[in-house]
C-alpha cells in the first residue's frame, strides 16, 4: 500500500535496550520533525507512540539492557509519517493485547496497558509482524 | 525531565509541573505528589507548563489520586495544554480525576 509513494524524507535510529536511550529518541523526532516542517502536534504523537513502544520493549519485553534492541525508522510521505519499529526482545503481539477499560471509577482502574491504548488511539493502519528474531510493528501518523 | 514548585493559593497546596512526564520522569512525579498528599488535604497539580505527558506520566497522576482517595484528601487537576489535555482525553482521566480549566483556588 505505502510502496508506490514518493518518499520525501527519511531517519532511522537505533537505541539500546535502557530508560536513558528516550533522549535520543526524543532528539532525533525533534529533528526529523523540523526537516519536514511538520508540527508540534504530529511531533507530541510520534514521541508518544515511540516511548510507549520502547518503554514496553524495555520493561517488558525482554529488551533491558541489550545492546541494538531497538530500530526505528520514519518517513515522511504524503499521507502522513509512515513509522517502522523492531525490537529483539520477545515476540509480543502489541495488537492483541487487552485494552484497559478507560471508562471504569478509579478502584477498577488497572494501570497497565494503557500506553498500547494511546498508539492504537494515535496511529492508523498497524501491523504486527514477527520477522526471524525481531518484532516489526509499521503503522502510520495521518496527516 | 520535569521541575516542581510547590505554592500555597487560597487553602490549595499547588504543584506546578513544568517540562516532559515520561518514563524517566514519572517516579519523582508520583513521588512529589504523593508527599504533598500526605502533608496538605486539599492539593492541585497545576499542569500549565507541562509541555509532554506519557502514559508513565499518566500513571503517576492516576497512583496519586488513588493515594488521594485512600487518605480522603481533595485532589485537582488544572490547567492543561490543548496537547497534553488529548492524552488525558484519550485515556478517560475525567473518569477518574477533577481537571480544572483554571486553578480551583
Amino acid at each position: 500500500m505505502w510502496h508506490n509513494q514518493a518518499i520525501l524524507t527519511e531517519a532511522e535510529l537505533v537505541l539500546h535496550g535502557d530508560l536513558g536511550e528516550l533522549q535520543c529518541l526524543v532528539a532525533e523526532i525533534t529533528r526529523f520533525c523540523r526537516e519536514n516542517a511538520l508540527g508540534d502536534e504530529v511531533e507530541f504523537e510520534l514521541n508518544l507512540v515511540l516511548e510507549e513502544l520502547f518503554t514496553n520493549s524495555v520493561r517488558h519485553g525482554g529488551c533491558a539492557g541489550m545492546k541494538n534492541a531497538v530500530r526505528v525508522r520514519l518517513a515522511k510521505h504524503t499521507d502522513g509519517v509512515h513509522v517502522e519499529y523492531f525490537d529483539h526482545g520477545a515476540a509480543f503481539d502489541p495488537l492483541t493485547a487487552p485494552l484497559p477499560a478507560i471508562d471504569r471509577p478509579i478502584e477498577e482502574r488497572q494501570v497497565g496497558g494503557l500506553g498500547i491504548h494511546l498508539v492504537r488511539q494515535i496511529m492508523q493502519d498497524l501491523e504486527y509482524h514477527r520477522e526471524g528474531e525481531w518484532n516489526r510493528i509499521t503503522m502510520r501518523r495521518p496527516g | 525531565m520535569i521541575q516542581l514548585t510547590q505554592e500555597t493559593k487560597s487553602g490549595w497546596w499547588v504543584v506546578g509541573v513544568q517540562g516532559r512526564a515520561d518514563a524517566e520522569a514519572a517516579d519523582e512525579l508520583e513521588g512529589a505528589l504523593r508527599a504533598a498528599l500526605e502533608a496538605h488535604p486539599k492539593v492541585a497539580a497545576d499542569l500549565a507548563k507541562l509541555d509532554y505527558i506519557s502514559s508513565a506520566g499518566l500513571r503517576a497522576v492516576i497512583q496519586a489520586a488513588r493515594a488521594a482517595q485512600a487518605r480522603n484528601a481533595e485532589f485537582a487537576v488544572c490547567s492543561l495544554s490543548a496537547p497534553v489535555k488529548k492524552v488525558f482525553d484519550m485515556s478517560g482521566m475525567h473518569h477518574i480525576l477533577r481537571i480544572h480549566g483554571e486553578l480551583p483556588c
